[in-house]
């Protein structure tokens, strides 16, 4: 009896020492992925809003919860980005869940110093929420992430700091890559769709010409789409970008009277077919700018 | 006096929100509506005409109180008057038996429409059956609401238990309903939600309520022979409700519910067999009630609609023991269509929306159908609120 008490406990052992003990849910995929650069299989990673969506609009659902509801804890992007996830942890009933906004430690741009008004569009009131979007603010993310795991499970802490390093040092290289690909557009002016974009032209200087939305989250009008045309023409600009989850059919009125491209891309992780990391998203942005400029 | 409270309330709600702009603060939103409609009912003063109705406002402000706790006030002004529609607490998370706890005055899940607001409906009327068998104002109760969550693995499964004051059972205005009794009432929801695919969502709900809605002695109904009864008279209802919805991209989304309800009861009825021969005693009684509608909502900006409606009962009669939730015999059916338009994004709507009204009665009353058609201006001031399903 003794030997099978001992055989069961050893079991055990053996089968949660393999098993990821820390449970993480993602706001996002960006998020999910860099919790899969540092946590690897010490870590069970989901996700809630998938790439191909928009993450300032999630509809509230029961599953989501659910998947909340098992977790030890939970990033997002924070700054407002979210606004659907405080429903969520609600209904997900976890009162030791820890929630993580990875803001916390990013040079926050478009802050605004004004009292936030629905006049100015209701989707960034507490500043541009998309810094993810720049290389050297996933380091950021990725330091965040890493602390928040090694305080999770201690005894994994040099694992978590290893793979730490290794991120930053693959995103390192990679940065001087895009960098150089990116020379070929510095200093032009591009379109964007929504103002998601602060955070990458400013770190690849580029200059932003306007956003098709007239305000963020605000849908594109036709009166606003005639002040582009305007804009597009006098400082000759040869690009809009987009994120692929908005609708083109404003920008492709505007490349129809200007002949401007139109460049959509992905800025989540499995946005696309071929986007399944940080890294392949930001190499196709860089490439689809570079080859539409 | 009214008037006064609430001005009151709003001063210190805004001088609070300017003073410290700090994200403690609670959330504050105002819904207003503006309502214009014609009917084409024959003998009305609005037949063909274009009426104005009076502005109808919501003003929200929820928070929470810790972590943990949420408080919701939700003070209505219609038809010229203040009230309060919702007022309550809610304990979200660590509850043992991972339970929510609801307490106050709220909308009550029977069902899943009941428990949105209507200015969150695609549609601009409330279902039928609702009206018969709730009250005009929906199910909207003060009294307690526990919430658990079944464990039933990738789906999710929640189970409301509620005990009621029961007011919304009681309907009865006229001067035979005596006694209304307060006696609280049960109500509960089991409802499932599946992920059908990443666009794809169905949730299917059981919901019941029971107690009772009047108490009385029988002698005051009629000329009754049996002067010591005095009876309770109780209600039972079942229902069944889904909601399903496709959204394949964020510009497109169709969705389909419906709801159904069951209602056995209790009722007193006098039986005439002649001037000195007429005895009262309850019967037992079962009618229902259900609607069903569609929502295609397109390029974002742009939704239209059908929903039909089937209750027992006469819309608009008077409360009595003997009509609307209490009428086996009588039935109206309802069709709506509707148009919305939101200009800019979720703050603003504009609805067009038609209502046909058809009675079926019993002893043959033949009674004409009636046409309304409704223009609604409704818009929401306030933070962004995340959706629901
Ligand atoms: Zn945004």
């Amino acid at each position: 009896m003794k030997k099978i008490i001992l055989i069961l406990i050893l079991l055990i052992a053996i089968v949660s020492s393999n098993y990821a003990n820390i449970k993480v849910v993602a706001s996002t995929t960006v998020i999910y992925d860099l919790v899969k650069e540092i946590g690897k299989d010490k870590v069970a990673v989901d996700f809630i809003a998938r790439g191909d969506q928009d993450p300032h609009f999630v509809e509230v659902l029961p599953s989501y919860m659910l998947k909340l509801r098992n977790a030890d804890i939970f990033f997002r992007i924070g700054m407002g980005l979210e606004m659907w996830s405080n429903q969520l942890i609600d209904g997900s009933r976890n009162s030791s869940l820890k929630v993580i906004d990875l803001s916390t430690d990013i040079d926050k741009k478009e802050v605004p110093n004004y009292k936030p008004d629905a006049s100015y569009g209701d989707v960034h009131p507490f500043g541009n929420p998309h810094y993810w979007l720049d290389p050297e603010n996933a380091k950021v993310m990725a330091k965040e992430i890493y602390e928040t795991l090694a305080s999770e499970s201690h005894q994994d802490e040099a694992f978590f700091k290893k793979n730490l390093d290794e991120f930053n040092s693959r995103i390192d290289k990679k940065m001087q890559e895009w960098t150089n690909t990116m020379q070929k557009v510095k200093g032009k002016s591009v379109l964007f769709f929504h103002a998601s974009w602060i955070y990458f032209a400013d770190r690849f200087g580029i200059k932003t010409a306007g956003f098709v939305e007239p305000k963020p989250g605000i849908a594109p009008s036709p009166s606003h789409n005639a002040e582009l045309v305007q804009i597009i023409k006098s400082k000759n600009i040869k690009t809009i970008v987009m994120e692929n989850f908005y609708s083109d059919s404003a920008p492709n009125q505007l490349a129809q009277l200007t002949g401007v491209k139109v460049v959509k891309v992905a800025t989540a992780v499995y946005g696309i077919k071929s986007v399944n990391s940080y890294i392949d998203m930001i190499d196709n942005i860089v490439n689809q700018i570079i080859q539409n400029s | 006096m009214n008037k006064l409270l609430f001005a009151l309330f709003l001063l210190v709600i805004v001088s609070g929100s300017i003073d410290a702009q700090s994200s403690i603060n609670p959330d504050i939103s105002l819904i207003g509506t503006f309502n214009t409609f014609t009917n084409f009912i024959k003998g009305t003063p609005e037949y063909g005409k274009l009426n104005f109705g009076d502005p109808e406002m919501e003003l929200f402000v929820d928070g929470y109180l810790n972590p943990f706790a949420r408080a919701t006030a939700n003070i209505s002004y219609e038809n010229n008057t203040f009230g309060v529609e919702e007022l309550y607490g809610n304990i979200v998370r660590g509850l043992p038996f991972d339970m929510q706890i609801k307490a106050g005055k709220f909308l009550v899940g029977f069902g899943k429409l009941n428990t949105v607001h209507p200015h969150a409906w695609p549609f601009l009327e409330r279902p039928l059956f609702h009206q018969v068998f709730f009250g005009e104002g929906g199910l909207n109760d003060v009294g307690v609401n526990f919430s658990f969550l079944i464990p039933t693995g990738d789906v999710f499964t929640n189970l409301d238990l509620g005990i009621f004051k029961g007011k919304s059972m009681i309907p009865q205005t006229d001067s035979n309903a005596i006694d209304h009794g307060i006696n609280p009432i049960f109500v509960g929801r089991l409802s499932t939600f599946w992920s059908l695919d990443d666009y794809t969502n169905l949730e299917v709900g059981l919901s019941g309520s029971y107690g009772a809605y009047s108490k009385g002695n029988l002698i005051l109904f009629s000329i009754i022979k049996n002067v010591d009864n005095i009876e309770t008279f109780n209600y039972l209802y079942g229902g069944i409700d889904f909601k399903f919805k496709y959204a394949p991209d964020s510009y497109t989304v169709l969705t389909i519910q419906g709801e159904g309800i069951l209602n056995h009861r209790t009722v007193p009825r006098v039986d005439f067999f002649g001037v000195d021969n007429t005895t009262a005693s309850s019967k037992k009684i079962s009618n229902s009630g259900f609607f069903i509608y569609a929502d295609y909502k397109f390029q974002k900006q742009f939704s239209f609609g059908v929903k039909y409606d089937y209750t027992a009962g006469i819309l608009g009669d008077l409360p009595t023991f003997y009509s609307l939730s209490n009428d086996d015999k009588n039935s109206t059916q309802g069709f709506e269509t509707w148009f919305s338009y939101y200009p800019v994004e979720e703050t603003s709507v504009v609805r067009l929306g038609l209502q046909h009204l058809i009675y079926d009665y019993d002893d043959g009353t033949s009674r004409p159908a009636e046409t309304t058609i409704k223009l609604q201006f409704l818009f929401s001031l306030g933070p962004h609120k995340a959706h629901p399903f």
